[in-house]
């Protein structure tokens, strides 16, 4: 359980970065949705025929949270459980490289879905 | 590092003894309220807007009452997947066979903090996501209703902004389940 390299708390820093990657994107993902959301339905009420037009935005937005889904995915299958005489498999050194790469993806998510929100709110309006 | 390091008692050695030495069982119970009580914080803030401004618009249109209570079913859904993933996690929480006061030496240590870990991940992905998608659907719901006031040719197509945002949750629960697979408490010690 003590092994220096690969010790038993190295698993919940891999799983923080499936947390952080699904978790910070699909914020970044509603961002996105609830305020290019509202000014495509504020629009609508004039212009009823730019509804379908102006859903992109939304459309877009949902996308992040596609990747960061993809990202929780792809690290959640790829820590190890341990091997059947007790030995851990999942290094500290994969550890760190995971949450690392979670939180690139879900930061990016929530910086990207931010963006889409703003620039489709003003978009939608213009 | 360990020539300047504290060796008193008091101090603990890093942040491997602080994660560690939490119980796993305390780690996944953890993982099951956060996961239930952040889905329901999400829900409740989605339906609080979406409800008031609902209830405010139909004062001067009655006609979008019975429609708009979509907007609500939608955000109620993500408390039902929180519920789904606490119900899931509940059971995978099994106590050891024996009733004996300490843990036996050969018991499956890394298995045991694995489970734990696993368990409070996928509590946290269900309820964050689902704060994320019930404020997402709360918001977008609140201005179909007042849309919905003004011309009801809108409601269909703003239907798809609603079913967007509450795919986001599924996508949290979706990772919690992947996460959560994987995980199964030790209940005997390991034959060695």
């Amino acid at each position: 359980m003590t092994d220096a390299l690969c010790p038993s708390y190295a698993v919940s820093l891999g799983y923080l970065g499936v947390v952080a990657a699904a978790t910070l994107s699909n914020f970044g993902a509603a961002w996105g949705t609830w305020k290019s959301g509202v000014s495509v339905l504020n629009t609508g009420i004039r212009h009823p025929t730019s509804v379908m037009k102006n859903i992109i935005p939304i459309v877009m937005a949902g996308v992040i949270g596609i990747y960061g889904l993809i990202v929780a995915v792809i690290l959640a299958e790829s820590i190890p459980t341990p091997s059947k005489n007790g030995d851990n498999a999942y290094s500290i050194y994969t550890a760190m490289s995971h949450l690392c790469a979670g939180l690139c993806c879900g930061a990016s998510g929530l910086a990207a879905g931010g963006c889409i929100g703003i620039v489709g709110d003003y978009g939608v309006r213009a | 590092m360990s020539s300047d390091s504290c060796s008193s008692p008091y101090c603990n050695a890093g942040w491997g003894e602080l994660l560690s030495h939490m119980s796993p069982y305390g780690y996944a119970n953890f993982g099951i309220a956060f996961g239930l009580g952040f889905s329901v914080i999400g829900a409740a803030w989605g339906i609080w807007l979406t409800g008031s401004s609902l209830v405010g618009a139909a004062v001067k249109s009655p006609r979008i009452r019975s429609k708009n209570l979509i907007s609500v079913i939608f955000c109620e859904a993500t408390a039902i997947y929180g519920v789904i993933m606490a119900i899931i996690l509940a059971n995978k929480i099994k106590k050891p066979d024996d009733d004996s006061y300490q843990l036996p030496e050969n018991w499956d240590f890394p298995g045991f903090y694995y489970a734990g870990y696993g368990m409070f991940s996928a509590g946290l992905s269900v309820g964050l996501t689902n704060i994320a998608s019930g404020v997402s659907v709360g918001i977008a719901g609140s201005s179909c209703a007042l849309a919905d006031a003004q011309d009801s040719s809108l409601f269909v197509k703003i239907l798809i902004v609603e079913i967007f945002a509450s795919a986001l949750g599924i996508f949290g629960i979706i990772v919690g389940i992947i996460e959560s697979n994987s995980c199964t408490f030790p209940i005997s010690a390991l034959e060695e």
